[in-house]
């Protein structure tokens, strides 16, 4: 019970900075919808129709606003070394870690939903008539991308080459991500059966227990002094 | 096992291994039959497959090697790792030029979103990053870690990776070798393929051990350098 | 001047290559001279890129040898 607990204090902590400063949520919402205006331009609406490739364009920015945000979870922190004192207090480091990648979820999910409605808005689309396997469609995605993005982007906030590493590190292992969400979303967009979306959603699963789990278990290597 | 030793051990192995690389090079030039269907081209096979094999395997000891770092903190595992992972690079570079070098003429065209040639491309993304991060801390030790921990995630991902990039058809020759009705190679072709795996195999251990003994000593200088600095500021 | 001049013989052999090599009687041959510059060129890049690491393994040798004769 403990243990849930502190993984709600450290989620609430974080959750409290950012609606205090709104420093990484009004970054990546600006960030989304200019992306939307500037994908608008992108397509020659005469050749592609939009709606044909919206699924492949809202998972790209989910993922390069994701990382804008969540790359700098531990910026704040490691910037007044206030982290090393978060380290000192006598919790288990995968609960700290799970702490915080909830609470990026909770600010990721957010931003997701705001380019959903833009998106929709902007590009004319209809969702399909499931919406709570798109949803969990896209809450395993984002879990998965949250899990490896939080570990990542404690590692290179403790190196000199800083966010710049994240997307190197993070691009290959998003694959399966892109893949099966892009594949998942298209389909529910298109009003096919479920019965198409079910492995995506499977794989989806699988993708987020691997991430959470292994960032769960390496987490303390990386924080380490 | 002594360093003089092991080092004796890598020249061996690498030796012998050129000497399996030339003859390899004969077999495929002058000795083994041309291929029906894929032509001459298919003799890229030869150092295609082994060099895949290398780099899959070198992955495997370095994520292996970093796991049991991670666990034990023995430096001899990091170096094994970091040699391995060289390797690996190396090999893994020879894939993919070799790779388009055959798809060029086999399929028409450079490049496919074939599922294991974006494996591979990625996995030298994993590679690359493993290098990335082992150089980019103050504190060498943190590098350690943090290309340990690059290591291990990336080989907990690769078989997903592997599933989701074969979701779309395989356009890539279906295995030949590895069948549950027997090989279904010439049995030449087959001969000199299992000449390029263990060529491929020999060298890759010789040049590992001898990269591992080289960090051995490389270390060293650098305990010795922090030993005399630490008695002159005492 | 010798260098030179094989140079320059290489360089009009290269530019005409494709032509000597379409001077064979079918099609067969065209292809043929193709598929075998790719598998000398995959050869080739085997080699070099396992002699890179040779080298550069040799090179990090002397240095560290250096080092610990210096230390």
């Amino acid at each position: 019970m403990d243990y849930l607990r502190v993984i709600w204090t450290v989620a609430r902590k974080d959750l409290l900075i950012e609606m205090r400063t709104r420093e990484r949520i009004a970054a990546m919402g600006a960030f989304v919808v200019l992306v939307g205006v500037l994908f608008n331009y992108s397509i020659d609406t005469a050749i592609v129709r939009p709606q044909e490739i919206a699924p492949g364009i809202i998972w790209m920015t989910i993922i390069l606003g994701g990382l804008l945000g969540i790359g700098r979870t531990f910026h704040l922190e490691e910037e007044d070394g206030a982290f090393s004192g978060v380290l000192q207090a006598p919790i288990p480091l995968d609960a700290l870690y799970l702490g915080k990648t909830a609470a990026n979820l909770v600010i990721l999910c957010l931003v997701t939903v705001l380019i959903f409605l833009v998106f929709g808005v902007f590009f004319g689309l209809s969702f399909g008539s499931h919406p709570f396997v798109l949803l969990a469609v896209v809450f395993l995605a984002l879990l998965g991308f949250v899990g490896l993005t939080t570990l990542f982007s404690a590692m290179s906030a403790r190196t000199t080459m800083g966010e710049s590493l994240l997307p190197v590190l993070v691009f290959p292992l998003l694959v399966p991500m892109v893949i099966f969400g892009v594949s998942a979303t298209s389909r529910l967009f298109a009003g096919r059966p479920l019965s198409e979306v079910a492995g995506s959603v499977r794989m989806l699963g699988a993708f987020a227990i691997l991430s959470v789990g292994a960032g769960a278990m390496l987490f303390r290597h990386v924080v380490e002094e | 096992m002594p360093r003089d030793r092991l080092q004796r051990t890598g020249v061996a192995l690498a030796a012998l291994g050129t000497l399996g690389a030339v003859l390899l090079l004969w077999m495929v030039f002058f000795w083994v039959p041309t291929e029906r269907t894929l032509g001459i081209a298919q003799r890229i096979f030869y150092v295609h497959v082994p060099s895949a094999w290398i780099a899959f395997f070198a992955f495997g000891i370095v994520a292996l090697c970093s796991g049991v770092y991670l666990w034990l903190r023995d430096e001899r595992l990091d170096m094994a790792a970091l040699a391995a992972a060289e390797g690996g690079m190396v090999f893994c570079t020879i894939m993919l030029l070799t790779g388009p070098l055959w798809a060029r003429v086999s399929w028409g065209t450079w490049w496919t979103w074939e599922p294991r040639l974006v494996l591979t491309l990625l996995l030298w993304f994993v590679y690359f990053s493993y290098f990335l991060v082992r150089n980019a801390t103050e504190n060498p030790d943190q590098g350690k870690r943090f290309a340990a921990v690059v290591g291990i995630v990336g080989v907990l991902d690769i078989p997903l990776i592997h599933v989701s990039v074969t979701w779309m058809r395989s356009l890539h020759p279906q295995p030949v070798v590895l069948r549950s009705d027997g090989p279904a190679l010439d049995p030449d072709m087959l001969i000199t393929l299992m000449v390029g795996l263990a060529t491929a195999t020999t060298l890759f251990l010789g040049l590992f051990l001898m990269r591992y003994t080289v960090e051995c000593l490389k270390r060293e200088v650098d305990q010795r350098r922090t030993g005399a600095q630490a008695a002159q500021g005492a | 001047m010798t260098i030179r001049t094989c140079l320059l013989v290489a360089a009009i052999l290269a530019i005409s290559s494709p032509e000597l090599l379409a001077q064979g009687t079918d099609l067969a041959s065209q292809t043929l001279g193709r598929a075998y510059w790719h598998v000398f060129a995959a050869y080739a890049i085997g080699w070099i890129m396992v002699l890179g690491w040779v080298i550069s393994i040799a090179r990090r040798l002397v240095s560290v040898e250096q080092a610990l004769k210096g230390s």
